[in-house]
């Protein structure tokens, strides 16, 4: 469909539905017996009346609602059978402005044969239904034509009777070669070959055309035909989108869709799986990985935003593509108010949403890591999950063992107590600052790093009096650097220090190893004050993948606190605790989830006081503060406090200690001075490191995962992400069937109520997008909108018979093709008369196929499939076809065979998709998108007629054309038009394509250079055995039949 | 039903035919079928070919939009306040500062002076800084708002919503919005051009989208170097004569084509090839600079070819489109976002950009054209009377961003000359007087057009999508002369 048409169509969208109403309504009146509610009198009521007196009670003006006829009747605005009575018909026919309705500065009118279908209506007793796409699916009595044989099927039979009401007769069927080229094209996306044409016209058996279904719907190609539009629906992008809009890894969703299509799964299957994979019981990995459909919105990085901002954002997303793709329901407008058209409130829409906002997820991705945002799904190989499976065995083995040793007095120890003790006479004074350690004995083996701050040379951060000597007072803006701590998350490390708050701090960081707060997701280790609290953490991706722990109570202000944070190399969060003045604090587990590596993304030493775009410690003071590469026992950190406990206790004969005085003896000498438990606790680090190793490199992918504390959803004011109103709780709109009693209220119940036999939308939503699909046009031709505001369906019976019969079928998607490409309907000529064509002009009545241009892939695909260049394959990661050089952001082709993939593989940017592609009206996939325009434009020319892809795809059908006809130009010419259209030409058309074929020939024969030149475009070496300038004559004569109308339309 | 309604419905619907150049009719159309349907487009459009008058009468034809990406900083250029000089260093009172949040810098940071010299200039005596020089010598052209404020203070989401009336891609551009209401005035151009200079855009390919119009409403970005539209060059080796040869051949298969199958669509594409014909035998001569004199090179500082003047060279094509008709040209510059060194910052701006917006106003206005050419300057918010600076990201006396308050420009269109319009206070933080929000620029914009902003609507989705958003807004007449 070019370009008038989809003018019309989408200047005026309701061109259509005034089509159906206005040309059209003497059938439905003779049907209803009446003036039809819902053809025609709530499309004027919910455009003209409910944005003032419709569902939202906001926005309702003096208390009048008209969508609910009680309430119009008791107002008195509807007098059932007494139009003249009825206020409603008196303000609409009013003139003074002061009362007329709509009011004139709304900017809307009702037009005369409007107000006289409302009287007429009103004259019948104003009888209301429920919005036609809310009633339950009823099995449709199938009518039958018993006069005509036309009909292959049910589809023909509800086609015809609508055809014959508005005075039509069906067309002639199509021409076999101009089917198949159609239905391989429909199936596959790809042209039929000659070999396939030659066998069909072939085959006269009564089937032949059925077994050229069954082929299609068989073939690999299907699947890849079919992900193509499911990328729109799931607004699938290969990077995040935005500003910065990174590459991102998400193309294993991509191949899952394809061999779901190819496996025929069930589409119930296929859409719970999207929702809700990860809660089906003992999910496998594919069925988790299915769930990327839901985090494929566009997400933030830039710096400064506010991350929750961003989070409510995607939480927005999810719902209002779940909502679109298989409920037909614009609910955007419920975010920020109550619907104005439909029954959907402004609660209810945070309470669907409510079923998507309960993810571990961040608001902002990472800038300086390329962390995949948490919750995610490893995708690991059947290899690598029994090494990561054996080594997880080992590595619980080894801890058995070093448990074990725990509960024993260590081999060694009395003698090392008789002899080998470290005693000294005072407690040990530490002194050595990080840039000279001394190698005296120590007390608390391990440091690697001290800072005392006595010989501080002011900065901005100043000395102060301190707990010994001298302390620094931080400005929060200012970073105390250090040489040491880059720690992997299987090494254990402790960290103590004194500090001092001035106030009870909402934020502050004390120290971290890092480069940057949300800037990269906190990767890295930290200590920060939270709500007063100490937080310690070592973290992935802040929040999904971290283990963080929080003190229960607020540290005082004001005071000095000796702070340890220990931590066992255990990468759980029971292996990190915080030490206040000695001893161990009380703690809420924050997180317990880290299966990634704590390194990396800048930042790589411990700095105190000060992060990148967070808040530092202002005003607070630190001293005395050190590293230490193991996990310090209890003592160990009592002596850092009080300079005294573990020294005391070695002064202590070994017989007066009491019981815990000797197991924390026992403990201090195990973790320093005993071989046996450091063999041990090395071979377990080793275990660790080994799965460390193993799993760092395995790709993640985003997936959904729910929380284990359940996330509370707020309804928010004006849809703005910090002005939350009321707590609310999972539902689904009061307005449709009732969630199953028995399904969770979660995701997974979600699914099950879409796939509900109850719903009345998402069957009728599929078939219609399938049937556009197939025809160009839905049935109804709002795909996106089956509300108030939505088209009405062309064939309403047809449509409730089509989804019923989907159900009832298993959801299968194949038989729905098939059952649809079957329908003599599909298969009648694309010619029209001029006497049909002013008779049904938007072809909404089917008495003829209804062309339309191919889609931007297909045109691609096609060229490349015609001229052999089309690499055959499936799957794999994006690939970067030429035209991705000449983008908004460009990016370098791919060399080789990315060159020639079909084009649902291309490399697709957000803020700069190929502009071939977008030329030609591919979606832009921002949001989920239904339905792609048609236009035809100045610049798909340029690209069909000079871009290198069709350059070269010419050249490449010329040399192909020239191998197997090298002497005849005529069977060239015609072996080419075959290719393309799958017709023979006419003797016409021949002529013109050989005047034009011995024009070229002449002047490239003339001009070698310019032959030369023009098949040297593209990265493949022209056929250097083909003379130039007759290959470079056939290649113009092959550029010109892609360009031609029968090549780009489907027909 | 009736007849009449019926035939007319008919023959729109079929009238395509008459519009062989698919440029011009249809957009007509769209704007005479909201007219028709008092906004909501409706089918049955006006039943003569000839164009619909607009809402109202125009003022501007086209627009030559000068987007300064990055926000220039209005405290440096046009809102001069000397009393941050009298307070710089000292905490901005926070009683002003209330409740508002920054991209990089704690809101108690201390103010920093204006850092250039102010000076009342022309007839009007409007103060600017004492770097335009050369727009100090049009300042009586110009009507400036001082009172603009935007929602948003991030550049990605700032630029789009000063460009789609959105914050989140996926919404028609201001251009696209004019090439789906008023159509081409020209048929060998597109409608909508986009000209880039200075750096990267975060706002992306999104602010020049036509988003849910049809596609052929979105910007055409023309290129920097190469072809100034994709592939609008014959490949090698093909000379116009062949070129020429091919489309006939094509139109005359076509033909045959729509014959065959009684399908006038076709003659939709056979007119989208005929325009790139014409397009292509256009822009070489477009481009082609050497027309110009050496005077008016000069007076703009363009130099052909030299992308260091790729600014100015901008402004004077967007000088050759206008006069060829294209409705709304968008003139991008982006490098103003001066975190550090906002004197250094505007100083290489200035020098990049005073002399050919200067001298773009001057040239339209010599050649008739400022009549009926909406002029517009401007970036997507203002920055901070309060310094910017950070030791760990080496910075220092910069302004962060700020969306309470800038100053945008326009020029002839309709707009009244010499006007410096609305007030900030006296830091220049908030505004005082007479706010202009984004979505008013807008409306004002598309009021000169001729074109009522709540009427220019679309449907999609299920509701009646417009520039300008859900709230109410309106176009400042008192800019209007």
């Amino acid at each position: 469909m070019s370009n008038s048409r989809s003018h019309f169509r989408l200047a005026s969208p309701t061109a259509t539905l005034l089509a159906a109403v206005i040309l059209l309504s003497q059938p439905f009146a003779a049907a209803a017996a009446g003036v039809d509610f819902n053809e025609q009198i709530r499309p004027i009521l919910s455009d003209k009346c409910f944005f003032c007196h419709g569902p939202d009670p906001e926005t309702r003006e003096a208390d009048l609602r008209l969508d609910v006829r009680q309430d119009a009747i008791d107002y008195l605005a509807i007098v059932p059978g007494e139009p003249d009575e009825s206020e409603l018909i008196r303000r609409i026919e009013e003139t003074d402005p002061e009362l007329k309705m709509p009011p004139p500065h709304s900017k809307r009118s009702i037009s005369p044969e409007e107000i006289a279908l409302l009287k007429q209506w009103i004259a019948e007793e104003a009888p209301y239904q429920q919005h036609w796409s809310f009633n339950r699916l009823e099995p449709t009595d199938v009518p039958t034509q018993a006069d005509s044989k036309w009909p292959t099927g049910e589809i023909d039979q509800f086609v015809l009777k609508r055809m014959r009401e508005k005075g039509l007769e069906p067309s002639e069927p199509a021409q076999k070669a101009a089917l198949l080229r159609r239905v391989t094209f429909d199936l596959t996306g790809l042209p039929p070959t000659l070999e396939e044409l030659d066998a069909f016209l072939a085959d006269e058996s009564a089937n032949a055309y059925e077994k050229v279904v069954d082929r299609l719907l068989a073939s690999p190609a299907y699947g890849e035909r079919m992900t193509a539009e499911w990328l729109d629906v799931a607004r699938y992008s290969d990077t995040y989108g935005y500003q910065v809009d990174r590459d991102r890894y998400v193309w294993p969703w991509r191949d899952w869709v394809i061999r779901a299509f190819n496996a025929n799964k069930p589409y119930d299957e296929f859409v719970t799986e999207q929702v809700a994979g990860d809660l089906l019981p003992n999910a496998t990995d594919d069925q988790i990985l299915a769930t990327t459909f839901n985090r494929l919105h566009p997400q933030k990085v830039e710096g400064g935003s506010v991350p929750e901002e961003f989070r409510v954002e995607y939480v927005s997303d999810r719902t209002q593509t779940v909502a679109t793709a298989f409920l037909g329901l614009t609910l955007e407008c419920a975010r920020c108010h109550t619907h104005k058209y439909d029954p959907l409130t402004q609660t209810e829409y945070y309470q669907l949403s409510s079923f998507f906002d309960n993810i571990d997820e961040a608001g902002l991705y990472s800038y300086f890591t390329n962390a995949v945002p948490t919750p995610n799904l490893l995708l690991a190989s059947k290899e690598q999950k029994a090494s990561m499976s054996s080594l997880r065995d080992r590595i619980a083995q080894h801890e058995r063992e070093l448990a074990a040793l725990e509960q024993q007095t260590p081999a060694g120890f009395q003698h090392w107590w008789d002899n080998a003790r470290p005693l000294k006479p005072e407690p040990v004074v530490l002194k050595e600052s990080t840039s000279a350690l001394k190698a005296e004995p120590e007390l608390v083996p391990g440091r690697i790093a001290h800072l005392d701050f006595e010989e501080w040379k002011n900065d901005k951060n100043v000395a102060v009096p301190g707990v010994k000597g001298q302390a620094i007072k931080l400005t929060g803006d200012d970073a105390v650097n250090l040489e040491v701590g880059n720690f992997r998350r299987f090494q254990p490390f402790s960290v103590a220090l004194w500090l001092q708050t001035p106030d009870m701090k909402e934020r502050a960081v004390i120290y971290h190893r890092s480069r940057a707060w949300t800037d990269a997701a906190s990767r890295g280790y930290e200590l920060l004050i939270e709500d007063g609290r100490l937080a310690a953490s070592l973290i992935h991706f802040w929040p999904g993948n971290a283990l963080s722990v929080k003190t229960k109570e607020p540290i005082p202000t004001g005071e000095w606190l000796h702070v340890a944070v220990t931590y066992d190399g255990s990468i759980e969060a029971a292996g990190l605790q915080i030490w206040i003045n000695g001893q161990p604090a009380e703690l809420d587990i924050v997180r317990d989830e880290l299966t990634k590596n704590i390194t990396g993304g800048g930042g790589d030493n411990i700095a105190i006081g000060e992060r990148f775009r967070d808040r530092g410690f202002k005003n607070g003071m630190v001293d005395e503060f050190q590293v230490f590469e193991r996990e310090l026992t209890s003592l160990e950190v009592r002596q850092l406090h009080d300079g005294s406990s573990l020294a005391n206790l070695l002064q202590q004969p070994l017989e007066s200690l009491s019981t815990e005085n000797r197991q924390l003896i026992e403990q201090y000498y195990r973790s320093n001075f005993s071989d046996a438990w450091q063999t041990k606790q090395t071979e377990l680090q080793q275990a660790r490191q080994k799965l460390c190793d193993l799993v760092d490199p395995i790709p993640e992918i985003m997936v959904m995962r729910e929380n284990t504390e359940p996330h509370q959803t707020y309804l928010l004011q004006r849809g703005v992400y910090d002005a939350k109103g009321d707590a609310v709780e999972s539902a689904v709109p009061a307005a449709l069937h009732p969630f199953p009693q028995e399904a969770p209220a979660n995701r997974l119940g979600l699914a099950r109520w879409l796939m509900s036999r109850d719903n009345p939308l998402t069957a009728r939503v599929t078939v219609n997008r399938y049937w556009q699909m197939l025809f160009g046009q839905g049935i109804v031709r709002t795909p996106e909108d089956f509300g108030s505001q939505g088209a009405v369906p062309s064939h309403p019976q047809l449509l409730d018979w089509l989804a019923l019969d989907f159900m009832n079928h298993g959801w299968d998607l194949k038989r729905l093709m098939k059952q649809i490409v079957m329908s003599s309907t599909y298969r009648q000529t694309s010619r029209v008369t001029a006497d049909d064509l002013a008779k049904d002009p938007e072809n909404i009545w089917l008495a003829r196929y209804p062309a339309h241009r191919l889609p931007a892939e297909m045109l691609r695909d096609n060229a490349l499939a015609v001229s052999g260049l089309l690499v055959d394959k499936i799957g794999g990661e994006p690939v970067k076809p030429y035209e991705l050089e000449d983008s908004f952001k460009p990016t370098p082709r791919s060399k080789g065979e990315g060159l020639y993939r079909r084009s649902l593989y291309t490399y697709w940017k957000r803020t700069s998709p190929a502009p071939a592609m977008t030329t030609f009206d591919a979606a832009k996939r921002d949001v989920c998108q239904l339905k792609r325009d048609k236009t035809s434009s100045p610049l798909q020319a340029f690209i069909m007629l000079n871009g290198p892809q069709y350059v070269e795809a010419a050249r490449g059908l010329a040399e192909r054309t020239l191998k197997e006809h090298p002497e005849d130009v005529t069977a060239g010419i015609e072996h080419m038009f075959r290719l393309l259209t799958a017709r023979e030409p006419s003797p016409q058309e021949r002529k013109v394509l050989e005047e034009l074929h011995a024009l070229n020939t002449d002047h490239f024969a003339a001009n070698p250079e310019a032959a030369t030149a023009y098949l040297d475009v593209g990265d493949k070496d022209f056929d250097k055995t083909l003379t130039p300038s007759q290959l470079a004559a056939m290649s113009v004569v092959a550029s010109t039949l892609l360009n031609y109308d029968e090549c780009m339309m489907q027909r | 039903m009736n007849p009449d309604l019926q035939n007319q419905l008919l023959h729109a619907q079929t009238r395509r035919h008459f519009f062989r150049d698919c440029g011009v009719g249809v957009g007509k159309i769209a704007l005479a079928s909201m007219l028709a349907n008092g906004g909501v487009p409706l089918a049955q459009a006006s039943s003569s070919d000839t164009p619909a008058p607009p809402h109202f009468s125009p003022r501007a034809k086209r627009v030559i939009y000068l987007f300064m990406a990055g926000a220039p900083s209005q405290l440096e250029l046009f809102d001069y306040k000397p009393k941050l000089k009298e307070l710089e260093g000292k905490p901005i009172p926070p009683s002003v500062i209330a409740g508002q949040r920054y991209a990089f810098i704690q809101p108690d940071a201390a103010v920093l002076g204006p850092q250039f010299e102010f000076a009342k200039r022309g007839q009007s005596g409007i103060e600017i800084s004492d770097q335009l020089p050369h727009l100090s010598r049009v300042v009586d052209e110009l009507t400036f708002v001082r009172s603009c404020h935007t929602d948003l203070f991030n550049h990605s989401p700032a630029q789009l919503f000063m460009n789609t009336g959105n914050g989140v891609p996926g919404r028609p551009s201001m251009g696209a919005w004019l090439s789906y209401g008023l159509g081409n005035e020209a048929n060998d151009l597109p409608t909508f051009v986009v000209l880039k200079s200075g750096g990267s855009l975060s706002g992306g390919s999104g602010m020049w989208s036509a988003g849910f119009l049809p596609s052929k409403h979105q910007g055409v970005p023309f290129r920097g170097e190469g072809d100034p539209i994709l592939h609008i060059s014959n490949p090698a080796g093909i000379d116009r004569n062949i070129q020429r040869d091919t489309l006939d051949t094509l139109e005359r298969l076509n033909s045959l084509q729509a014959e065959r199958t009684g399908d006038p669509e076709i003659d939709t594409r056979i007119s989208a090839y005929e325009m790139a014909f014409r397009m292509q035998s256009r822009a070489p001569e477009l481009m082609d600079f050497s027309q110009e004199t050496a005077a008016t090179l000069q007076s703009y500082g363009a130099k052909p070819g030299n992308g260091k003047a790729a600014f100015a060279n901008n402004c004077l094509l967007a000088r050759r489109l206008a006069e060829r008709g294209v409705r709304f040209i968008q003139v991008y510059h982006s490098g103003w976002d001066h975190h550090s060194n906002v004197a250094g910052g505007i100083k290489g701006q200035t020098r990049q950009t005073d002399q050919a917006c200067a001298a773009l106003i001057e040239d339209l206005k010599q050649r008739g054209l400022l009549e009926d050419t909406l002029v517009v300057w401007g970036g997507e918010f203002g920055r901070t009377p309060m310094v910017e600076a950070s030791a760990a990201l080496g910075r220092s006396q910069g302004r962060d961003h700020h969306p309470q308050a800038f100053t945008m420009w326009f020029a002839g269109g309709g707009m009244k000359p010499g006007l410096a319009y609305g007030q900030t206070d006296e830091l220049g933080f908030h505004v005082v007087e007479k706010p202009v929000h984004v979505h008013d620029v807008q409306a004002t914009i598309l009021h000169c057009l001729g074109i009522d902003h709540e009427r220019l609507v679309y449907k999609h989705q299920g509701l009646n999508f417009k520039l300008t958003g859900v709230e109410e807004h309106h176009p400042v007449t008192d800019l209007l002369a």
